[in-house]
């Protein structure tokens, strides 16, 4: 009864004029940027960051969630039209999608891919309504040996399942911690790696390493390449799934929303992760496993569901215990600071208007996405159309307004313009950006609950262990760290390894 | 990758290259650290936490190196194999040059040619159209961010803008 009136209090701010405005224009955007390859959620977020600083708390993050899940659905109208995924999550909508759509089957491929992601959208939501809550109560009693805990097992886990090296992905992620102290120390203001600059006492900003790493890299990584479209160019018709479409693909979808629910809430994980296990748990379930890679739907419909679920799970670990489990859930929770808000465990109940809102407006926006991606197919074609050499420097452009507009300071554009060629050679030379930016947003937070810790036990080193819940946590992370010692477990992680922040 | 394109102990293993950054970074970090006072294990200081990340750092970077070393790691060459690295190189110089310029000249002054570069060098957009799109969405984003968000661009010393 109290979800329910929690429920109904979030629908009346949700449905708030001014933020189904900004619940519309965040999916829209989402879409926009999941259909056009080279740019992705990340980029989009950072760049719109400082323009949520004009609304309140809850219009703006609205507006950042509804760009995070309106991207998936956007991803996959160019994996499945153009065969480039749009974004990382719909890499493997690619294979049988844009099969689909060369047999002529663009519509049911189409259809199937918004259908699946909203009813794997809204189970995410619901579960989120009914886990959050007793999460938070849970979470109030964790000190700040199980945050310390918890954080090193978020980037311990992101280390793992990023592509190559584990020893790269974790040299970064402690390059990421060391830029994160870049600043005043939080206990006893002393400066630290500020080289004398007035610039770097508040740190670095969070949008211009962002901005760089993902939005200029990219761009110089795609300007390498010539990037070829082999679009679909008949008229998409029949896009809802006729009866043998969804008989196929009822299984999948439910299997895939299961799925990517749990793995968006684990630190570390995410959407790329959750539609890479699907499609592998439909191949391994399928009597016709020959099918997959040819054109099954099963191939659409299990990851295109679990990476709107994954979405969806991915804001627990962020709205109950203040801690972002993956980069795109690092920049929302910099929106929330930016609004003077912390989420965590008290977030539910010191601003339930703003929490039940936020969950009530993705529901709202789930349904919008299903408007936009369905009867407005034709539109997000078109724009496909757009080439690459004239929407590069257009992305430019906006990166460096963004960041400018973040601090009005032309000192975060350098860092900025630094960060992409750094993130350009990194990139090059296999070292993944992802691990970087999580442990950057974690590394203060990270720091300040180790020595809080450290003074509260006055220096003894097992409250870590002696604390079940931070016990567990760093055993899961050692055991990650270790496991890829050994040969058949390299092997594993390599296989479910993947370029999380691609 | 062909054998030539995967080295060893040679100056152009890019393995090594990335292993030598990474041991330089996090020795500096650890001699930060140690400057800025460690403190004792019951009150940490400022340097503490860097001083052990700086630590972790050297010894993933000598991981890295070892691998490097013993496993051998693909050549500059080999990464860059197939790659039109003078697009990326020309996108960069053009932003180096923007950079400098910002201050000095001002966002339109600035964009306006960054705009126009980017979009005649990389893969070139016929004159009719790059002129128009370098000329038109700098003024329409400074027109948004000036008369409407009322934001502040830099003007340079010319104060166009």
């Amino acid at each position: 009864m109290e979800t329910l009136l929690n429920v109904g209090q979030g629908f009346g701010v949700a449905l708030m004029p001014i933020n189904l405005l900004y619940c519309f224009i965040g999916v829209f955007i989402g879409t926009l940027v999941g259909v056009l390859p080279g740019i992705g959620p990340i980029s989009a977020m950072s760049l719109l960051l400082p323009i949520t600083l004009s609304g309140t708390p809850e219009s703006g993050i609205i507006m950042m969630a509804g760009i995070y899940y309106g991207s998936m659905y956007g991803g996959s109208t160019t994996s499945i039209l153009v065969n480039i995924p749009g974004e990382a999550a719909s890499v493997v909508t690619c294979i049988d999608g844009h099969q689909m759509a060369k047999q002529g089957r663009a519509g049911p491929a189409l259809g199937i891919s918004a259908l699946g992601s909203f009813i794997a959208g809204t189970f995410a939501l619901i579960a989120l309504m009914l886990v959050a809550p007793s999460l938070a109560s849970v979470a109030i009693a964790f000190g700040p040996a199980e945050y310390f805990s918890l954080m090193v097992l978020g980037l311990v886990v992101l280390t793992f399942l990023t592509q190559g090296s584990m020893a790269k992905a974790l040299l970064m992620a402690c390059i990421g911690i060391v830029l994160g102290l870049i600043g005043l120390d939080s206990i006893n203001a002393m400066p630290r790696l500020t080289f004398g600059r007035l610039e770097l006492i508040d740190g670095i900003g969070l949008v211009p390493v962002v901005m760089g790493l993902f939005g200029v890299a990219e761009v110089l990584i795609n300007t390498e390449k010539l990037i070829k479209r082999d679009i679909i160019n008949a008229k998409i018709t029949h896009l809802l799934p006729n009866k043998a479409d969804w008989k196929a693909s009822a299984g999948p979808i439910g299997r895939g929303t299961i799925l990517g629910f749990f793995l968006g809430i684990l630190p570390g994980g995410g959407s790329v992760i959750s539609s890479f296990a699907s499609y592998a748990l439909e191949k391994r379930l399928s009597k016709t496993p020959e099918r997959f890679g040819n054109g099954a739907i099963e191939g659409v419909a299990g990851p295109e569901s679990a990476n709107n679920a994954a979405a969806g799970g991915a804001f627990i670990p962020l709205m109950t215990l203040g801690i972002p489990p993956n980069v795109v859930m690092a920049l929302l929770l910099g929106a929330f600071i930016v609004h003077g808000v912390q989420p965590g465990p008290l977030m539910i109940t010191q601003n339930p208007g703003l929490f039940w809102g936020i969950v009530a407006s993705m529901y709202i926006g789930n349904v919008m996405l299903l408007v936009l991606n369905l009867p407005l197919i034709g539109m997000w074609v078109q724009l496909l159309k757009l080439p690459y050499n004239i929407l590069f420097p257009l992305i430019i452009l906006f990166t460096i307004i963004g960041v400018y507009c973040s601090s009005n300071n032309v000192f975060d554009v350098y860092v900025m313009i630094a960060f992409g060629v750094i993130g350009y050679l990194m990139r090059k030379i296999g070292y993944e950006p992802a691990p970087l930016v999580l442990a950057f947003v974690l590394g203060p937070m990270l720091e300040n609950n180790l020595r809080k810790s450290l003074i509260l036990s006055q220096g003894d080193l097992w409250t870590f262990v002696e604390r079940p819940i931070s016990a567990v946590c760093l055993a899961i992370a050692v055991v990650l760290l270790i496991g890829p010692l050994l040969p058949s477990f390299r092997k594993k992680r390599e296989l479910v390894a993947l370029e999380e922040g691609a | 990758m062909s054998d030539q394109d995967n080295v060893k102990l040679r100056v152009n293993n890019s393995e090594l290259w990335g292993g030598l950054i990474g041991l330089a970074l996090g020795a500096f970090v650890v001699w930060s650290g140690l400057k800025l006072k460690l403190g004792t294990i019951n009150d940490p200081g400022s340097g503490y936490v860097l001083f052990y990340t700086g630590l972790l750092m050297c010894l993933f970077s000598v991981t890295i190196i070892f691998a490097a070393v013993t496993e051998g790691g693909p050549t500059f060459g080999a990464r860059w194999k197939d790659a039109r690295w003078t697009k990326p190189l020309l996108v960069i110089a053009s932003l180096i040059a923007f950079s400098l310029a910002l201050d000095k000249l001002g966002f339109l002054l600035s964009t306006i040619p960054l705009m126009l570069l980017l979009l005649r060098l990389v893969d070139p957009v016929r004159w009719s159209l790059a002129v128009p799109i370098a000329l038109l969405a700098p003024l329409g984003v400074w027109w948004v961010l000036k008369r409407v968000l009322l934001i502040q661009l830099p003007s340079g010393i010319f104060e166009i803008g």
